[in-house]
């Protein structure tokens, strides 16, 4: 039975693959044991828009108006940030084409500039970057779905920690099943965010129409038009665009990666910006500027104010919202580990998968027992907020190692091929948004992060580069049990 | 090893798993090539599990009953924690009782409104602002800020929707507003509906019967004769004279409640009452968090106009010249009063279900013997009226200042407030005399101690925490010197010690500055850890930060003509609070005799002499002195109200418990 589905979508891949002849060969025959080509481009397009769009939008769209001080400036910073998350992303259309391994910037670092620096992305990521983000994102739905029910006082912290590791320990046990469910789970609540994305700019768009453009008259009164000013709002909308490189870190189990990931780059961004557009809009049109800056959740005071009585579904989408965004977070988290471990750069058994189900489940049990320890301590976001520019250094070098590669990888198959402007846009780009949060607040915790960064050498030189032996035999046979008992094994390299 | 052959798997291995992977690093790829070489043929037994086996070895194993089993259960005790987090979750918030909203967390104060109003409209709003937060006081009531004629200070108001240009423009209120909100303080607004000026232009259209004007004051025919006025009944303002004026271009007698210059509105007009819920809404949307119903008993009269009956009988009419000379059952509390308010607060209601914005309304009503009357503004079981109606009771400390009055003034309040509901309590407001004045420096902290530890919002009124005194009648000169009687607390803060107290860079004020200003204001007390304002900033910080004094029980323990004693505790909370105030001469309580099983040695946490705070006293001889109240922490063993003793002496607006374990209340307990 199970072999014969299997042998279907075997079928399936290879004629996908007729045309893709080096990305899947599929002889992986009937003992093949390998992570499957399931991320149609619909699941593509919503594991992007799905984590790009999380809360943000709905809570705080405040950051960006604080530093604009105006309507049309701001709603211009949505439109620039929009666009330049486009442009980075095209830079990682071209990089994930050209090495079509999941894992995201880990893999292209490691292309491009050997071991060293993809093996330190690959120690912040897996241990803080990912994980924390994950974290953070439970917490958030677990506040949102918490919130309507203390209408006047924050919740007790004892049951967000609650919901939120319930949520994750679910996300955890979908995504160690089944890859199909994992991506469904992520349409459907894609679906939903998109769908209250689109009532919020119906309404708003049916209040336009009846006149309440007084917010819009005057829409430059009041500008900042100091440069600071500006690149703070940009810094801080772009935050909203974070997770447009998503679906790199998944390559390999995209179906038809060279036609799907530039396609699913192009139609979701383009996607989000639009929403985030037209989301702000209709704020606009039931709130002042200053009611807006002071509103504690923006889009439930907008549901109030236009969607009566049905005002309760507002709460109710932003928590699917954030947990299809958790979702999200989970499925790629895992994936990142799974590659890093499959270079010998984590403990092995994180790049195994499990013989029945085919997903990653020890890299997904890992990132999930990591995020759930954050999700403890009283504040984890100060933290995180430390790291921030930890991301876009890795963004950074990312593009750099694209622009490297245009010289020293001349003959690469490249089947999409950006203009070298704009990665050294984005590049450009990368680099003041490394330093703006320094230099608008410098602080130690930003030199303790560096120094936590640099720390991977340490792990690095004995375990990875030199490989002791007496680390071996511990892990030797915990990893033989591990593997009887998760039923997991090695991913069998299809290339070959 | 095995006992059983996984279906003959055995047959089915070949050369093919002997696999290769590149990614893997090199040193076990060659252990597992080696592995692989272990098994090169079909006749081998089957290969033993190792480190990086591929799938074909794991299944030989992996269906072992000492992996299958704990992988099972392992499987399943995840999902059933997820369901018990969830679970859990869910069980936590069905329990939770409701939290406390901002009147309720925060103490209220009352500002004169032309104390830093006047500067916070203009400038250094920030750092009047932060004086706020400083105290730890959320809720800040700005009276009346209406444009009007000042002759009783805003309350004649010529337009609802105009700030007064002494204040400044409505961008200035915006400004204000936002600059509050900005730092999560609440404002709090007067609402005068029972009267407008008579400069009012409602009051213009309707001397001339223009359309819905014409009926939105109480007219009535009267005989005018030579300038001579017969009112059409005995009512008579609040000053003692006749409620009734001619008016010539009418031809009819109007009635006010209060100054000649005060028609009232007729509520009795359905045009009316839109017109004020218009101007409810009005300051609604500006984003205004509450209002504090000015004067609310005199909205409706009677529309029979009989005459009010008189408290002597046998006294003649025309002698009747004080407004305690009457019962007035017809011009105060009328029916369909509450009918009014609730229109209101469905009104506040509607504005109130955006997160985070709760819009109160406060009731001003003083019905001296007759307290059942002011808990009705609570509202009944089913529909809710004001949030609390201020509790003037207190103020009457002015003349009875000693311990056996305080129990009582506030058992009238506990006794008497329905179940469910949040007091209040205030002492010192704008129409009376300052705390100071009658308490004096020996009295003013115990006093603040009191408002601060009852249970409730404690209201206090601007320039109470640093103890600011009256102001002395025949200093300086004000701009209305015929109402300086009412001026006397009206006097402006007392920021510093520059000219004018810090208060405004002009070199006159509205009300001038108190004399002894460079002695007594925030600045100087700021830094002096036993002043007043030090005194009052601990006993806030307190409150805000120990759940017992915030919404636990309270408990009357003990009172004698020198000191009165409550207890504050909560259930599963580790520690309660015995709150001992002396309002008379010093004195030594044994309260160790008085309830056994008392703690014997308590910890002062807070005593209005800084110098005691962090000693230890036995409750066989709790010394106080004269004007000293002090906050004692113990450890409790049992609460005072699961006591049958004390069933009737305790009190709690919502049941609730502590379970310190997970940090959260629940109110099934």
């Amino acid at each position: 039975m199970e072999n014969n589905e299997r042998r279907k979508e075997y079928d399936q891949q290879d004629r996908h693959c007729d045309r893709n002849q080096d990305m899947c060969s599929s002889t992986d025959g009937v003992n093949g044991t390998a992570l499957q080509r399931k991320v149609s481009l619909i699941s593509g397009i919503c594991m992007i828009v799905g984590t790009m769009i999380g809360s943000g939008i709905f809570i705080s769209p405040k950051a960006v108006l604080f530093h604009t001080g105006a309507v049309g400036p701001c709603i211009g910073v949505w439109v620039l940030c929009g666009i330049v998350s486009t442009l980075g992303a095209l830079c990682y259309a071209e990089l994930g084409t050209m090495i079509t391994k999941s894992g995201g910037e880990y893999s292209y670092l490691l292309e491009a500039f050997g071991p060293v620096p993809a093996f330190l992305y690959a120690w912040t990521s897996v241990v803080v970057l990912k994980p924390a983000c994950c974290a953070i994102i439970s917490l958030s739905f677990a506040e949102y779905s918490a919130a309507p029910f203390y209408p006047s006082c924050e919740p007790p912290i004892f049951i967000i920690k609650c919901l939120a590791i319930a949520a994750f320990f679910l996300l955890v046990i979908i995504n160690s099943l089944s890859v199909k469910m994992a991506s469904n789970v992520q349409i459907l609540f894609t679906g939903a965010k998109l769908l209250i994305v689109v009532i919020i700019a119906i309404a708003g768009g049916i209040l336009l129409a009846k006149g309440n453009t007084q917010n819009f008259s005057n829409a430059f009164h009041g500008s900042k038009t100091s440069l600071g000013a500006f690149s703070l709002a940009c810094y801080n909308g772009l935050w909203a665009y974070d997770g447009w490189n998503q679906l790199n870190y998944i390559t390999e189990e995209l179906k038809n990666p060279y036609r799907n990931l530039p396609l699913a780059i192009i139609i979701g961004i383009p996607l989000v910006t639009v929403s985030y557009v037209l989301v702000n809009i209709a704020y606009f049109t039931v709130m002042t500027p200053v009611e807006l800056l002071q509103s504690p959740a923006v889009a439930m005071t907008f549901g109030d104010r236009v969607l009566h009585p049905l005002s309760w579904i507002v709460p109710v989408f932003v928590s699917f919202s954030t947990f299809g965004a958790a979702n999200g977070c989970c499925f790629a988290a895992g994936r990142l580990i799974l590659v890093s471990g499959r270079e010998g750069h984590m403990i092995k058994i994180l790049s195994y998968i499990n013989v029945k189900r085919l997903t990653p489940s020890p890299a997904i049990i890992f990132n999930g027992v990591i995020s759930i320890i954050y999700m403890m301590p009283a504040d984890i976001e100060t933290l995180i907020n430390y790291f921030s520019f930890a991301v876009w250094l890795s963004y950074g070098a990312t593009v750099l190692s694209l622009i490297v590669m245009r010289f020293t990888r001349k003959d690469m198959k490249r089947p999409v091929q950006v203009p070298i402007i704009i990665p050294i846009v984005v590049l450009l780009m990368s680099i003041y948004l490394v330093f703006a949060p320094i230099i608008d607040e410098p602080s130690w915790e930003y030199l303790y992060c560096m120094i936590f960064i640099m720390s991977g050498l340490i792990l690095y030189v004995p375990f990875v580069y030199y490989s002791f032996s007496w680390a071996q035999r511990i892990i030797k046979p915990l990893t033989l049990h591990l593997q009887l008992l998760m039923e997991i094994v090695p991913v069998e390299n299809k290339e070959e | 090893m095995t006992k059983e052959d996984v279906n003959g798997t055995v047959v089915e291995l070949s050369g093919e798993t002997c696999y290769d992977n590149n990614a893997i690093e090199e040193r076990e790829t060659a252990e597992a090539g080696g592995a692989c070489q272990a098994v090169p043929g079909p006749e081998i037994e089957k290969p033993a599990p190792y480190a990086g086996m591929p799938k074909e070895v794991l299944l030989l194993y992996s269906g072992q009953a000492r992996y299958r089993l704990p992988r099972e259960i392992i499987f399943w005790l995840a999902i059933v924690t997820s369901l018990m987090l969830a679970g859990a979750t869910v069980a936590i918030i069905v329990v939770s009782p409701k939290c406390l909203n901002w009147w309720q967390s925060s103490p209220f104060t009352s500002s004169g409104k032309h104390n830093f109003l006047s500067l916070c409209f203009s400038s250094g709003i920030q750092t009047k602002l932060s004086y706020f937060e400083y105290l730890n006081v959320k809720s800040i009531s700005i009276g009346s800020i209406y444009k009007s004629s000042s002759n009783d200070f805003g309350y004649e108001v010529e337009d609802f929707r105009e700030v007064d240009e002494v204040f400044g423009t409505m961008e200035d209120f915006e400004n204000l507003l936002a600059a509050m909100h900005d730092k999560g303080l609440k404002l709090v607004m007067d609402f005068i509906p029972n009267h407008t000026s008579d400069k009012h232009v409602w009051f213009q259209m309707s001397r001339n019967r223009t359309g819905k004007f014409t009926e939105y004051y109480v007219w009535h025919d009267c005989h005018h004769y030579n300038g001579s006025t017969t009112p059409p009944n005995n009512w008579l303002t609040v000053y003692g004279d006749s409620a009734w004026d001619y008016d010539a271009i009418r031809g009819q007698c109007y009635y006010h409640q209060f100054g000649k210059g005060q028609p009232d509105l007729n509520y009795h007009s359905y045009h009316v009452q839109e017109e004020m819920i218009e101007v409810l809404k009005f300051w609604l949307q500006k984003g205004v968090d509450g209002f504090r119903v000015d004067a609310v008993k005199f909205l409706l009269e009677a529309d029979h106009f009989r005459d009010e009956p008189q408290v002597d009988v046998m006294q003649r009419p025309e002698n009747i010249s004080s407004y305690s000379e009457l019962h007035h059952d017809y011009t105060t509390t009328q029916l369909g009063l509450h009918d009014i308010l609730h229109n209101w607060r469905n009104v506040l209601d509607e504005y109130s279900r955006e997160p985070g914005k709760y819009r109160s309304m406060f009731t001003d009503s003083f019905d001296d013997n007759k307290i059942a009357t002011t808990m009705l503004y609570y509202g009944s079981s089913r529909i809710k009226e004001a949030d609390f109606p201020f509790n003037f009771y207190l103020t009457r400390l002015k003349n009875q200042l000693y311990s056996r009055n305080v129990f009582e003034l506030v058992d009238l309040w506990m006794a008497n407030m329905p179940q469910g509901h949040w007091p209040n309590w205030m002492v010192g407001n704008q129409n009376v005399y300052r705390v100071m004045s009658w308490a004096g420096q020996d009295y003013i902290n115990v006093i603040n101690m009191l408002l601060l530890t009852l249970p409730g919002t404690p209201a206090t009124y601007y320039g109470e925490e640093i103890g600011m005194d009256n102001i002395n009648l025949n200093s300086g000169n004000a701009e209305d010197p015929g109402k300086l009687v009412s001026n006397l607390a009206r006097s402006p803060m007392q920021w510093s010690s520059d000219d004018n107290a810090g208060f405004s860079k002009s070199n006159r004020t509205w009300v001038p500055v108190h004399s002894e200003y460079r002695s007594v204001n925030v600045q100087m007390q700021k830094n002096d850890s036993g002043s007043t304002l030090a005194v009052f900033r601990a006993l806030a910080l307190l409150r805000e930060k120990e759940l017992p004094l915030h919404r636990g029980w309270m408990c009357y323990v003990y009172n004698d003509s020198n000191v009165f004693a409550y207890a504050r505790e909560l259930d599963g909370f580790k520690r309660a609070y015995l709150i001992i105030l002396n309002f008379g001469q010093g004195t030594s309580t044994d309260l160790q005799s008085k309830i056994p099983g008392l703690p014997k040695m308590m910890h002062i946490r807070l005593s209005t002499r800084a110098e005691n705070n962090g000693q230890m006293v036995k409750t066989s001889a709790i010394g106080t002195a004269r004007g000293e109240g002090l906050v004692l922490e113990y450890h409790p063993e049992w609460l005072f109200h699961r006591l049958n003793r004390y069933e009737k002496q305790c009190f709690i607006s919502d049941r609730a418990c502590y379970l310190s374990m997970l940090d959260i209340l629940y109110k099934t307990c």
